[in-house]
């Protein structure tokens, strides 16, 4: 009888991790609600990218009458500090702290830092368009302060996602990671869909008052977030007395040089840059696309996003499973660009043969090449980082991920203008997808000597960690 | 570590002044940041105007 109702027990625990998506991601040593709550930073961390880039874009231009194109010097500021995210990760590895905490610090003061940027941002954005007696004033006084809240947004969020993903690096064993890049990912994703719907329902009727409540709401909401994310997380390890002093602590160049002698490390950053390139280009080509090319209706055009998110997921799902069983993260990645050539293929036909069907499979199929290379290249990232370096490769990925992404989608939309303006609207589209066509051949040309097309062992990684056994 | 603990927090003396030296930082940043706050929303709409 005790046995029957020990199987009984035994068969509804595996129920629960069986429906419950990326609940074997836990290990027994951090159980999954540890790991939710660290994910939280990732939900503050899309929210703040779905308010700068998606809502804040977008009201800035219609309700609050900002030319669009100082709209989109301000958008775009947060980029200028994406490459610092490998000397924010490598400062992050270097940190002596009397009370044992290296990534803490970092996230608490990249919190704070996106919470001042918040807070002050409404009423910049008042200010930069004239709105209330601010017209009186010269007009630096809100363009700088507009500058400078998108500047602490961004600085918060290349710190806050950085550090952060070091630590869930730090507290997962090597076996355990793919698991928890796919529940990063997944959580960032979430963040973004629920607050672009929250925004958007908030702000539906604009006022200022309203967009000061929504601003600064989202400024609180970052900081609880973060907070509940990091609550007793990072172990304190106090330093040896005070033996560990500066002295062996290598500077950013020393520790730039020893990362970049590690197996290909600058190899598998182009890659990254290339891929994310690929892959986002066309970020903001694809909606008006559908509607001015291939007469698809306004309801039509926004599923495409939800079409995208959903190619996302299923990638991530895929990866983190096939990963977790020991698949090389890199082949991975390659496998994503594969699939990202002939979903631009569909895409591109899609205009001549006047086919809304192809191009929604093609839309699909780039959510899903593109989940399925971010993660394969954020897990080989993990799994290859030398464990006194963990916050410097991973500030590199962020950095390279985060610039090429940046670039790539403003160069995507100057490229269809350019082009555009100088053939016919379909060939400014159909020349950027070309484009990105391209880059994915390139970048898969890059992977072959990598991911070991034909060998099917993969070159040992460097590791001076214990791993343990996940049961 | 265990030679100089201090008070009833069982932090020692390099650990209180960590955490002090953050919170001083926090206040001044958070200082400066209300105090900018404040400017843009007189700029906004004055008050006692």
């Amino acid at each position: 009888m005790v046995r029957l109702s020990r199987w009984v027990v035994d068969g509804w625990a595996e129920l629960g991790t069986r429906f419950l998506p990326f609940a074997d991601a836990a290990t027994p040593d951090l159980p999954l609600s540890r790991l939710l709550r660290l994910s939280l930073f990732q939900v503050s961390c899309g929210m703040a990218m779905v308010l700068l880039m998606g809502t804040l874009n977008r009201v800035m231009i219609v309700e609050m009458h900002v030319p669009a194109a100082l709209v989109a010097v301000m958008v775009s500021l947060p980029i200028v500090f994406a490459p610092l995210r490998a000397v924010i990760g490598f400062r992050s590895d270097a940190h002596q702290s009397a009370l044992g905490w290296k990534r803490v610090p970092f996230i608490w003061r990249g919190s704070m830092v996106q919470f001042g940027g918040f807070a002050i941002m409404p009423f910049a954005l008042l200010v930069l368009a004239g709105a209330g007696q601010s017209s009186h004033y010269p007009a630096w006084i809100g363009q700088f302060s507009a500058g400078l809240a998108f500047l602490l947004v961004g600085a918060g969020v290349h710190t806050v996602q950085t550090v952060g993903l070091a630590l869930a690096t730090d507290l997962v064993p090597q076996e355990g990671r793919p698991k928890v890049v796919g529940l990063m990912y997944v959580m960032l994703l979430a963040g973004m869909i629920i607050s672009a719907l929250l925004f958007g329902g908030l702000l539906a009727d604009y006022s200022p008052g309203r967009l000061v409540q929504v601003i600064q709401a989202a400024a609180v909401v970052t900081l609880v977030l973060n907070v509940i994310a990091v609550w007793k997380q990072e172990a304190r390890k106090p330093l040896q007395a005070h033996t560990a002093t500066a002295s062996d602590d290598p500077d950013f160049a020393e520790a730039w040089a020893l990362f970049k002698s590690g197996p290909d490390a600058l190899r598998r950053l182009l890659i990254v840059g290339l891929g994310t390139a690929a892959f986002t280009m066309e970020d903001v080509l694809l909606e008006p696309y559908g509607g001015e090319i291939l007469h698809m209706s306004v309801g039509d055009t926004t599923l495409l996003t939800a079409t995208l998110s959903a190619g996302g997921l299923f990638g991530f799902g895929l990866a983190s499973h096939v990963l977790g069983r020991g698949f090389d993260p890199f082949r991975m990645a390659g496998l994503g660009a594969m699939v990202g050539v002939p979903a631009f293929a569909a895409v591109i036909l899609a205009a001549p043969l006047a086919a809304p069907v192809w191009f929604g499979v093609g839309v699909l199929l780039i959510g899903f090449g593109g989940g399925l290379f971010s993660h394969g290249t954020l897990t080989a990232t993990m799994q290859a980082a030398p464990a006194r370096q963990v916050g410097l490769a991973l500030g590199a990925w962020g950095a390279m991920q985060a610039t090429a992404a940046g670039l790539a989608v403003a160069f995507g939309g100057i490229a269809k203008d350019v082009y555009g303006a100088l053939t016919d609207a379909t060939q400014g589209y159909i020349f950027v997808y070309c484009l990105e066509l391209l880059l994915l051949v390139v970048t898969i040309g890059a992977m072959a000597p990598l991911a070991g097309w034909r060998r099917t062992h993969h070159p040992p990684i460097l590791q001076d960690q214990p791993t343990r056994r996940m049961t | 570590m265990a030679t100089d603990k201090v008070g009833l927090t069982g932090l020692t003396e390099a650990e209180s002044e960590e955490l002090h030296r953050n919170l001083v930082q926090g206040t001044q940043f958070f200082g400066m940041i209300a105090a900018l706050a404040h400017l843009l929303a007189y700029i906004y709409t004055p008050w006692l105007g």
